[in-house]
């Protein structure tokens, strides 16, 4: 009984590289990223019986994080600590419209400006473009239809490319 | 032919049927403008990868582990997984009434509708308001616990099998309260929706353990009723 959760365990220690990694692309810096990562595990651990065995546990774990990422910052939102959002359907980011808060002092480049893109166009580019996964794995995850996350994907490549290093 | 940004964007991620894939890469021989996008695309997607990657390179951080090693895990899922082992189906069928020893033995904290009272763990809250009072006629009447079946059984205590959506099994009732007998969570559970099982999707292994204990056969409406309005005595 205890080895089934140790394996568990250990089966979220080797996702964490690519959780964090997604967790720092959403919100922009690594210690938000680090604190969403900890609160994702602590709630697939918690809500381990809503995984369905034989199923992709990284998938679920992608989802778990996306959506407290959506959690947290409406909550942000209505506090008043975020200004405003973007909508999904905004233009592309302007070469200097990124959102200069401390923590993103620590990132950079095409890796700044990505935290201009309105959060739906963010998390959908980053499963692809970063991570690797299939449309379909990240339509799934998204729970968007694959045509939806098609779209966000290209409009988040046309807002990014400003910072496309020249061909 | 003019390609949209989505499918210059779906080429870039290998996302277009075969046919169209070989057809946007000849088209892109042709045209240096949308092949320098989509070089330039490929490059940013690399730079982003890169960029991250390296943020995020090096041991996670201590705070991070401690939290996987120490959080607590979903006690419905260690229970499903306890009830795949062996030595719990061959023994729980024998029908005792389960004791809190169990399932602190298999590491289990029990949820919020059970309890543990002189050992031995009992149904409280809302279910065990059902099982007092609820009828199986009742099952699509109001939310909480469900109902299914009520028997006797062979000490002549009164037994009956509910459904909380998450975990099924069925409680006997004593001079204490109702003893849960058998507890076993609903293989997807989520899936299904809350209290929604009818009594042909009861788990095996609670099956098994109410013929362990039956006597006679379960009640009919009429009996049930006549059960429940003498208080079960």
């Amino acid at each position: 009984m205890a080895k089934a959760a140790d394996d568990i365990r250990d089966q979220m220690v080797q996702l964490l590289p690519r959780l964090r990694r997604f967790a720092t692309g959403l919100t922009g810096s690594v210690a938000s990223g680090d604190d969403l990562v900890q609160d994702t595990v602590e709630r697939a651990l918690r809500n381990l019986h809503q995984w369905e065995p034989g199923t992709r546990l990284d998938s679920w774990m992608f989802r778990i994080a996306k959506n407290r990422f959506l959690d947290i910052r409406r909550s942000q939102k209505r506090s008043g600590i975020v200004a405003g959002d973007i909508p999904d359907d905004a233009p592309a980011v302007t070469t200097d419209g990124v959102r200069g808060t401390e923590a993103h002092l620590m990132l950079s480049g095409a890796v700044q400006a990505l935290d201009g893109l309105p959060p739906e166009q963010r998390e959908a580019l980053l499963l692809v473009a970063v991570e690797g996964l299939s449309y379909r794995d990240a339509a799934d995850i998204l729970e968007i239809p694959i045509g939806t996350l098609t779209s966000r994907i290209a409009r988040a490549r046309e807002a990014l490319a400003p910072w496309a290093p020249e061909g | 032919m003019e390609p949209t940004r989505e499918t210059l964007s779906a080429f870039i991620d290998g996302e277009l049927p075969p046919g169209e894939m070989e057809q946007i890469a000849l088209l892109l021989a042709k045209r240096p403008d949308l092949d320098a996008w989509v070089r330039q695309q490929e490059a940013l997607r690399a730079g982003i990868k890169k960029s991250l990657s390296d943020l995020v390179a090096g041991p996670p951080p201590e705070k991070l582990m401690r939290s996987i090693e120490s959080a607590p895990v979903s006690w419905r899922w260690r229970l499903r997984h306890a009830w795949q082992q062996p030595l719990l189906r061959t023994w729980m069928p024998a029908g005792a009434t389960l004791a809190l020893g169990l399932l602190i033995g298999i590491g289990l904290s029990p949820p919020g509708d059970i309890a543990s009272r002189g050992g031995q763990v009992m149904a409280q809250g809302a279910l065990a308001s059902a099982l007092n009072s609820k009828l199986a006629s009742e099952r699509g009447a109001g939310s909480g616990p469900r109902i299914g079946i009520t028997f006797r059984d062979r000490d002549g205590h009164y037994c009956r099998t509910f459904d909380t959506g998450a975990e099924s099994g069925f409680a006997c009732h004593e001079e204490r309260g109702w003893g849960i007998a058998m507890l076993a969570a609903r293989p997807n559970a989520e899936a299904q929706g809350p209290y929604r099982m009818v009594g042909s999707e009861m788990p095996d292994v609670v099956r098994s353990a109410i013929a362990a204990r039956i006597q006679g056969e379960p009640f009919d409406m009429k009996a049930e009723k006549s059960a429940r309005d003498r208080d079960w005595r």
